[in-house]
């Protein structure tokens, strides 16, 4: 018996609107949640730098293509490249030196490059803001009323799921995939076997650098404003993706994502007593709950701890 | 040199103890006479100002960090959504003072019970919630605040993104001897010229009150706290901090002492809250946010965590660790004009270099040079008769 009122809107066009908007913005959420969950496998760290560091990345393209009037996906590949860079550095710097097994300093220094990062972005770049152009072609493939998928919106769906795909192949078919599914199973295993787990777990957060950087590079367009905070909520989506989806499991990153899209922007939308402002607030009670309810996630696997 | 020597309860180590007690009060009487008017002294061309402002602003955030500290430092609990508990605490004040007409002070009787209530809830579902998934939630819970305040439903008591401005000022008794002390300090021979020949104006007089009400306020918290932790459910918490299992088998109860533990958090982070809605006489929901929670942070670690001391060094540390860059604009040997808000980013390498080098914390190099200088060593036990 339902003793609160809730209205709900059912406008069918409304409805599509809302759950294409949910799939494209979810698509982004899930591309970052995606390089989280990179980092996290292999390091079991949660890296709450991640977004700045795709911040950074998309500062670097947005001067490559606006200032310098190169095309967007070159620059976005560059700032790719150099993001990547920059994380191998830090995490040969000052990741690799802390014992990798306590994790809470690691998240504490990660804490720390949150601060540097997005405060180096706001002194060299100021807090203006701007916009970074789109790497899609304008205009819709399609339009119902109300309703339309744009080109963009199809082009970030695909090249979600086309990195996915990569990810997946990179982990489970090659020898570098190999390493890294040893070093997140077992580190001390596959020191004995001779992996090098150091350079392992460079290249997944190098990784993982170039993987937010094309999250976010798909994301600012569409969020229309390119200013130092934008990555901020963001990040908190994508963290409610990546455990929405199991904080280890790629592919339950990039779904759980586009499930916390579909949050969002249909049920916070359609549902008359949640303000819509409180979206991040939905996305908080989605990580509180999955936590309390179901820490895995759907596709992570259970951690099983001996006592 | 090898330290001195100093046996514990001896006379040597209470005229120790007296004179560090003496110089720390003393300390605090005459600063805020100091640098009411304030100082401006300039280095490589920089000129800087410090004033009484940045003295409370520091006092409250000393406060927030040793709510941070209790929970983070003592019981292990990373939360990197102590900004929420703060913001809380401000926005309770400034509501109340500025729609309701409350006095500053009288809002605690809201604020304490409030922010307690707040944190005992949010401690629950982190009884399930550990480590690196704590701060997970905490981070998602410091983002949320902003967003809650500029609520179109809360605006009659927020006034959402401009930021609450509170009218009603803090007025000084016409008792209180804040001209008559100036006169007896000026007589001090050498520092009685630091305060200059002018008699103080209304806002400095109501900053040096102020000053004095946060020292008070902060001092009572600092002592609260010193007995938390050196009392029965102190030693409960660090020994969950220690080993869980282990505080566990030896009849600890988990589930109370880590929810009190967000409680007692919460409550020292609402009471900084409403410490900072007094100083500024301003709350703003942008302020309040994530950067705020991990700036909490940086003050538990630069300071010292699980040291009270360290707290008070932090809040400091944060203060003026940012309004020195803020106000550096040249630096020898580099070119070009310093400008933004990098205090953010001299913070966040100070947070990393300090992870490194020192991760005792200020306080903790602190001690190291004090133990060069004398040791106390603990007297010997009496009436134990020697064996052998």
């Amino acid at each position: 018996m339902f003793l609160l009122a809730v209205s709900v809107d059912t406008d069918p066009e409304l409805l599509l609107a809302r759950v294409l908007d949910g799939l494209r913005f979810g698509s982004g959420y899930g591309a970052l949640a995606l390089a989280l969950v990179m980092i996290y496998k292999a390091t079991g760290v949660l890296n709450f730098a991640q977004g700045e560091l795709a911040l950074l990345g998309i500062y670097i393209a947005w001067a490559l293509s606006v200032g310098w009037g190169w095309p967007i996906i070159i620059a976005v590949i560059l700032a790719m490249f150099a993001t990547a860079t920059l994380a191998a550095g830090i995490e040969r710097t000052i990741i690799r030196p802390f014992d990798p097994s306590n994790h809470l300093p690691l998240v504490i220094v990660t804490l720390g490059l949150f601060l540097a990062i997005n405060s180096f972005v706001a002194v060299t770049w100021t807090t203006d803001l701007k916009a970074l152009p789109s790497m899609f072609p304008k205009g819709n493939v399609f339009a119902v009323g109300v309703a339309h998928l744009t080109w963009s919106g199809l082009g970030m769906f695909i090249t979600v799921l086309v990195m996915l795909g990569a990810v997946t192949l990179l982990l489970n078919r090659t020898k570098v995939g190999l390493a890294f599914r040893a070093v997140s199973s077992n580190i001390e295993s596959a020191e004995l076997v001779g992996i090098k787990v150091g350079q392992t777990l460079q290249f997944g957060w190098a990784l993982a650098a170039a993987i937010g950087t094309l999250a976010g590079a798909l994301l600012v367009p569409e969020l229309q404003v390119l200013d130092p905070n934008v990555m901020l909520s963001t990040l908190v989506f994508a963290f409610a993706g990546a455990a929405l989806g199991g904080l280890d499991s790629p592919k339950g990153a990039v779904i759980g994502g586009i499930l916390v899209g579909l949050i969002r922007n249909v049920v916070v939308q359609s549902v008359s007593f949640i303000p819509s402002e409180l979206s991040v607030g939905a996305a908080v009670f989605v990580i509180l709950l999955v936590l309390l309810v179901k820490p895995s996630g759907l596709f992570g696997s259970s951690k099983v701890v001996r006592v | 040199m090898t330290p001195r020597t100093i046996v514990e309860g001896s006379a040597l180590h209470r005229r120790v103890q007296g004179a560090n007690w003496s110089l720390w009060i003393i300390t605090i009487a005459i600063l805020p006479f100091l640098v009411a008017i304030p100082l401006k002294p300039s280095v490589f061309g920089n000129s800087y100002t410090i004033g009484l402002g940045n003295v409370n602003e520091a006092i409250a955030w000393a406060v927030a960090v040793l709510g941070l500290n209790l929970l983070t430092g003592f019981n292990g609990q990373l939360s990197l959504g102590n900004s929420f508990f703060v913001g809380t605490g401000a926005y309770l004040t400034g509501g109340l003072v500025q729609t309701y007409h409350w006095s500053y002070l009288s809002t605690l009787v809201v604020v304490i019970p409030v922010c307690l209530a707040i944190g005992l809830i949010v401690g629950v579902p982190a009884l399930r919630i550990q480590g690196l998934y704590l701060a997970l939630v905490t981070f998602g819970l410091a983002a949320v605040f902003p967003t809650i305040v500029k609520l179109d439903q809360l605006d009659r008591f927020t006034h959402g993104s401009n930021g609450l401005n509170i009218e009603s000022k803090l007025l000084p008794a016409d008792w209180m001897p804040i001209q008559g002390t100036l006169e007896a300090i000026r007589k001090i021979p050498l520092i009685g010229d630091w305060t200059g020949t002018d008699t103080f104006s209304s806002r400095q007089n109501e900053a040096i009150y102020a000053y004095f009400l946060l020292v008070m306020i902060a001092a009572a918290s600092f002592l609260l706290a010193r007995n938390l932790i050196k009392s029965r459910p102190g030693r409960a918490l660090i020994a969950i901090r220690d080993n869980e299992i282990g505080a566990e088998v030896s009849g600890i109860n988990l589930s109370l002492y880590k929810a009190g533990a967000f409680g007692a958090s919460a409550l020292l982070s609402g009471v900084a809250g409403t410490m900072l809605a007094i100083d500024k006489n301003f709350v703003s929901p942008d302020e309040l946010g994530i950067n705020f929670a991990i700036f909490l942070v940086v003050g538990l670690i630069v300071g010292g965590s699980a040291n009270l001391k360290g707290s008070l060094i932090g809040g400091f540390a944060v203060i003026f660790v940012r309004q020195w860059a803020t106000q550096t604009k040249e630096v020898p040997l580099i070119g070009w004009e310093l400008n933004g808000p990098y205090g953010q980013m001299v913070l966040g390498i100070l947070l990393i270099a300090l992870m490194f080098a020192m991760p005792g914390g200020i306080a903790y190099g602190l001690t190291k040079i004090r133990s060069r200088i004398y040791r106390v060593v603990p007297a010997d036990h009496r009436g134990e008769a020697p064996t052998g």
